[in-house]
């Protein structure tokens, strides 16, 4: 647990301490983008000092720590919103998304690997995989449109964008789901097929179990590990928000959020998203070992 | 229970926590004035407002609501002269103005529930004083610099107020387009960025999510929707889930849209001004004839008709030709690559000439880019493309770090801009000359303000190669009347807007 806890430390700092001097190096000036190509250089020099941006990026990550260890975010350089209530606003509107794309892609991917595994070989596994390399090869920037045409424009059923209704969230969980779905599909499949060649299976089989008793719990469970491995992968990301979905379909989420504060050089909310980010990220892992206990009696943690 | 009943469980279970959280929000709108049944406007946008304090507000989308939320001192007639608005004003002397409010002004608007007994009142001279006097106290303020050259503000009654200024500047009435804020409210460092409160014909009602507007007269509902997708804005328009767009499609975006017989688009001309930036340090682009072969390799007239929207036209100079100092036509440079291809020889150069062009990411910049690289080919002109995103653009572009570079001007008022942009003491960061233009002859005539020679000179000796005005247009459902596109792409019209039941 102490290893644990230590690497958690380590991988939030390394983050940290890589975010703040990648956003430093990069051109583009915070002060430049605040006061205009107007402002006078004394005016520039006392903004830049009133932000501590005239310090060594040594002092200015320093401060930033001891801000960060009394969980003092900070404000938005352009907004003045405290960077907290921007977060309050924008995370959840990922974890939802997140969620229902999980959910999507997980109902959908996993039946349809295990009956492309029960059925490999004939046309209806080869119709399975087909469709699924299409899904997985369909990039959001184009489903995203195409689902928005088909169920906003042309049926109707459906907001073509925003968060106003409940139903705003179907098609861009659609969106990311579909491409989740194809993944864990080809995995399911992938890895079913290996786990019902093993002996126990046979030994299932031999003591009298239905085929699905021995497919569901006996073979789907041994075949979960790899599974929950792209489940974990595919959740952190979802969480680090996918910014061409929110932006296509207006979804206030953290990977707006992001770009946008990269793109004004708003350095205080660009750390803050990446922070959260990592942070979710290593409770997504914390989280999958977790299942893998589950899924797994044998796996220990720390072992 | 197996694990695999769990998990679907557990999946069940967090479906319905999602739905759960997505219930349906109300809405507190209600009406200020007089029960209001008109049906709510929703007006997407391609970038929501990022600051509603006009001390701070320098973006385009915030400055055009804040027109609507606070009352300005001054705004400007069709050919951009300055003209009274709250105030009316008398030069006393180089350094002194005296500006009188009229009875134009309107009461501050506090809304319910403010937590506090404050009763509607107008705005006095008093409130003019104190929003200007913390605009130069700031000093994180875009506007603070345009400020510096004010002395002090003194209030001699409740209408009046003076303006004592350092220097002589004969444009200072066209720079006091800032709202102005209630005094009490900003001596207690009211937070106007998310609760903005001004006398303008509109107040905001909420920000949750989308902005929700109200104006004042008739209890009309607006709201402003963010939608940065080009597309998808089309879409949600097409589809009835809002009722106008503005600005920010491709063309060929219009074309479908007037197409619709539920849609009304409406076209105007643009007054910003595209231009393609020099860098006048470089070995070749400091020639005259190299910056003319460049003027004669583009084919602006077909990128105009092929490309951009109904009303673009031809760019001659920053200020458009009905700006009150512009007022002359200047003769365009045509399309004419062997002329160019000879004047490029004329100049010493080995042809093809290679040059780096860089713009920003916005797919329409990026097009143009391409078309303009393919025309210059013609003339022996080999250009690179090189695109970058906003803030690094921007700064190589402020550092000299390039050959070409493509932007526009926006929302420019006076012709000062031409001794910011052009003057020899004008180089960043001091002023706006990104090219380091020096010219002797440019800076005497800047100094006499003599705005036609001055613009001639420019045209002559082409330290930028001049694009286009681009065109501006509003495409909304049929309900909708009393809006037009402004040549600025203002969103004044939303004072007067009205829709019926569609």
């Amino acid at each position: 647990m102490i290893k644990r806890v230590l690497s958690f430390c380590t991988v939030v700092f390394g983050v940290l301490s890589l975010t703040f001097l990648l956003i430093h190096l990069v051109p583009g000036d915070p002060v430049e983008v605040m006061l205009g190509e107007s402002a006078s250089t004394a005016d520039r020099e006392v903004l830049r000092a009133e932000l501590g941006l005239n310090q060594s990026v040594a002092s200015q990550f320093g401060l930033y720590l001891s801000r960060l260890a009394h969980a003092d975010f900070g404000v938005s350089i352009h907004s003045k919103t405290p960077i907290i209530d921007l977060i309050k606003n924008r995370y959840p509107a990922t974890l939802k998304l997140a969620l229902l794309a999980l959910l999507i892609g997980v109902g959908v991917g996993v039946p349809l690997g295990i009956y492309a595994a029960l059925k490999a070989g004939h046309w209806q596994d080869l119709l399975v995989t087909i469709v699924s390399v299409r899904l997985s090869a369909m990039p959001a920037f184009w489903l995203g449109p195409m689902l928005m045409l088909i169920f906003a424009v042309w049926l109707a059923i459906l907001p073509v964008s925003g968060m106003d209704s409940p139903s705003s969230i179907i098609l861009p969980a659609l969106t990311l789901g579909f491409g989740l779905s194809a993944i864990l599909t080809r995995m399911t499949r992938t890895s079913l097929l290996e786990v019902l060649n093993e002996d126990f299976i046979r030994t299932a089989r031999a003591k009298g179990l239905t085929e699905r008793q021995v497919i569901l719990r006996h073979a789907l469970r041994a075949a979960l590990l790899p599974i929950i491995t792209i489940v974990g992968l595919q959740m952190g990301s979802l969480l680090a928000g996918t910014v061409i979905t929110e932006t296509i379909f207006s979804w206030d989420g953290i990977g707006r959020l992001l770009v946008e504060s990269i793109e004004k050089r708003d350095y205080p909310v660009t750390q803050a998203c990446v922070l959260l980010v990592a942070l979710s990220y290593v409770v997504v892992n914390v989280l999958t070992d977790l299942l893998y206990r589950l899924a797994d009696p044998r796996i220990r943690l720390g072992h | 229970m197996c694990l695999i009943q769990r998990l679907l469980i557990g999946l069940l279970m967090c479906s319905m926590l999602i739905f759960s959280a997505c219930k349906p929000t109300t809405s507190s709108f209600a009406p200020i004035n007089k029960a209001s049944s008109r049906p709510e406007i929703v007006f997407a946008i391609s970038q929501a407002p990022l600051n509603l304090d006009p001390r701070y507000a320098s973006d385009a989308a915030s400055e055009r609501l804040n027109r609507l939320l606070y009352q300005s001192l001054v705004d400007f007639d069709i050919h951009t002269k300055p003209q009274p608005s709250l105030a009316t004003w008398q030069q006393l002397s180089p350094l002194s103005y005296r500006f009188t409010l009229n009875e134009k002004r309107r009461p501050f608007y506090y809304p319910p529930g403010a937590g506090r007994k404050a009763k509607a009142r107008k705005l006095t001279a008093y409130d003019v004083k104190a929003t200007y006097d913390s605009i130069t106290a700031f000093t994180d303020s875009p506007h603070s610099a345009e400020f510096s050259n004010l002395k002090n503000i003194v209030v001699f009654d409740e209408r009046t107020v003076l303006f004592h200024l350092i220097l002589p500047d004969r444009h200072f009435p066209a720079k006091l387009v800032l709202g102005i804020l209630p005094a009490e409210l900003v001596k207690i460092k009211h937070d106007f960025a998310h609760n903005p409160i001004g006398s303008g014909p509109l107040v905001l009602h909420d920000s949750h999510n989308k902005l929700r507007l109200q104006r004042l007269d008739d209890g009309q509902r607006i709201s402003l929707i963010e939608v940065k997708d080009p597309t998808v804005r089309m879409l949600k328009l097409v589809h009835a889930e809002v009722d106008m767009i503005q600005g920010d499609l491709p063309p060929e975006s219009l074309s479908y849209l007037q197409s619709k017989p539920t849609l009304t688009v409406k076209t105007s001309v643009g007054v910003n001004f595209s231009y393609l930036g020099l860098n006048m340090q470089d070995p070749q682009l400091k020639k005259l004839k190299v910056r003319q072969a460049l003027a004669h390799a583009i084919d602006r007239q077909a990128i105009i008709d092929k490309v951009m929207l109904r009303h673009s036209r031809l760019g001659g100079a920053i200020l458009p030709p009905e700006h009150y100092a512009q007022r002359q036509t200047l003769d365009a440079y045509a399309y004419d690559p062997p002329l160019a291809r000879r004047l490029l020889q004329e100049a010493g150069v080995r042809l093809p000439l290679k040059l780096v062009y860089k713009t920003s990411t916005d797919a329409q910049r990026l097009r143009l880019a391409t078309i303009m690289q393919a025309q210059m080919r013609v003339a022996g002109i080999d250009l690179e493309i090189r695109s970058l995103d906003w803030a690094t653009f921007f700064a190589e572009i402020k550092q000299g770090n390039f050959q070409l570079y493509g932007l526009t001007w926006v929302g420019v008022k006076t012709p000062e801009i031409y001794g910011q942009a052009f003057a020899s003491d004008s180089l960043p960061p001091k002023g706006f000359n990104r090219g380091r233009y020096q010219d002797a002859e440019l800076d005497k005539l800047l100094s006499t303000a003599d705005w036609r020679a001055v613009t001639q000179r420019i045209h002559q000796q082409l330290p930028y190669i001049p694009l286009w005005y681009e065109g501006q247009f509003a495409a909304m459902q049929k309900g909708i009347q009393n809006y037009s596109p402004k040549a600025d792409g203002n969103w004044d019209d939303l004072a007067t807007i009205s829709a019926y039941a569609h």
